[in-house]
């Protein structure tokens, strides 16, 4: 058999995914192709566990027995999640001679972002219901697209994520009723929440495309790596929540905020973009404190990852 | 030259895994005996894939596979004590939405 070009490799990987083929980790794939990946899912893996974070802060203050076992619950499957994406990494590096410890090295330095949602504070007990309810909310519409992906190992990973995210969208949904059926002052906490997140929720999808694709949303798509674009995703979590909040006699901070019957879209007002970039780049309101966190419990657990690889040090 | 073949060789017992699409688990099928891996795969396709098609498989030695031991097994018994694990834990969500929307709706009615 004559050995094929990089170029004849590339046009069958395209015409194999352009079939609906699947690509496993041990399959010949293209260099960027590999490159958007790790990008892809090693952020997503981060934001996993950065998005136990904020979360975590209200395991000690739930108001209740039952809440407080529901989001240790949840807590326990963001680090889950976290751990199935970051194999799925780790897979992808191994060729280029990296592991989770060059990640959470990225992560550290800033290289590795998360997602801007999880540099944002959570000071009551509603946000951890709107987290629960609207961030995963969004989450749950960006996985969900991404179930279809080329990438095989990410989509059985996904499917595993998908499945608990719909106890977690319960779970904020339960508190968030809890608390709209509750005293002026939780209908007035929750309204406070909704109003606090919904420029995060906006931004969580990133900005919108205005006519032209991103050259990295526009790869991902040549690569069946992801099927939608930001502003499609945004449009559907905006079928999905803006009635329901409406309907919990709730209001949005964006006054202009109407469906367009005849367009078939949303038309809204803007969060600011600079302010995201801001964000995303470590200048978040809770960028550091948590980062400084995740970095702390890593080296008070070093002795512990040590002591399983018999890695002994010597008293000198 | 001698004819006399080494008796005490044996066969290693292997697990046969295989998967039916990209996005489904590993699912077992059977174990057979074989001297290595290769001729395990060649084996496993004849004795347990004749029909169903599927698009990778797995043959792994057994003695590298580590089962939890008999004894610890009745521990991985749940106790039915976590329901917010569970769908059932949230029964109560449908009917609190569908009466916040039809307030809503009668508030949206009665306004007109």
């Amino acid at each position: 058999m004559i050995a094929q070009t990089y170029e004849e490799k590339r046009a069958a990987f395209l015409d194999k995914i352009e079939h609906g083929g699947k690509i496993e980790a041990d399959d010949w794939m293209p260099d960027d192709y590999r490159q958007q990946l790790i990008k892809l899912i090693s952020m997503h893996g981060m934001s996993e566990i950065m998005g136990a974070l904020p979360e975590k802060e209200w395991v000690p203050k739930a108001p209740t027995l039952r809440r407080k076992l529901a989001i240790m619950a949840k807590v326990q499957d963001e680090m889950g999640h976290g751990q199935l994406l970051l194999r799925v990494a780790e897979d992808l590096l191994a060729p280029l001679g990296k592991n989770r410890e060059d990640l959470l090295e990225d992560l550290f330095t800033g290289r590795l972002k998360f997602h801007n949602v999880f540099h944002m504070e959570a000071p009551t007990w509603a946000d951890a219901g709107v987290i629960g309810w609207l961030v995963d909310g969004a989450a749950i519409i960006t996985q969900t697209m991404s179930l279809d992906t080329s990438y095989a190992p990410y989509a059985r990973a996904l499917y595993r994520i998908c499945a608990e995210e719909k106890f977690h969208a319960q779970h904020g949904e339960s508190i968030v009723l809890a608390l709209a059926e509750g005293t002026p002052e939780q209908r007035a906490m929750l309204q406070e929440s909704v109003t606090r997140w919904w420029p995060a929720l906006l931004m969580f999808f990133g900005p919108p495309e205005d006519g032209k694709i991103s050259s990295n949303q526009q790869q991902n798509m040549a690569y069946k790596i992801r099927s939608q674009t930001n502003e499609e995703l945004r449009q559907a979590f905006f079928d999905k929540y803006v009635q329901r909040i409406f309907h919990l006699g709730l209001t949005l901070p964006d006054p202009t905020i109407r469906y367009d019957k005849t367009e078939g879209k949303w038309h809204y007002q803007q969060p600011d973009w600079n302010e995201f970039k801001q964000i995303v780049t470590g200048h978040g309101p809770c960028s550091v404190s948590r980062l400084d966190l995740r970095k702390l419990s890593y080296q008070q657990a070093q002795w512990v990852r040590d002591a399983l690889l018999n890695n002994t040090q010597q008293a000198i | 030259m001698s004819e006399q073949t080494n008796s005490k060789q044996t066969f290693d017992v292997y697990e046969v895994f295989s998967q039916r699409t990209h996005t489904s688990s590993f699912a077992h099928q059977f174990s057979l005996l074989a001297p290595n891996h290769e001729v395990a795969m060649t084996m496993a396709r004849e004795n347990f894939l004749r029909r169903d098609a599927v698009v990778n498989i797995w043959v792994v030695k057994r003695d590298d596979i580590y089962v939890c031991p008999p004894e610890e097994r009745q521990y991985l018994e749940r106790l039915d004590n976590k329901a917010y694990r569970e769908t059932k834990g949230y029964g109560d969500l449908q009917s609190k939405w569908r009466a916040h929307r039809e307030r809503y709706e009668q508030n949206q009615t009665n306004n007109q």
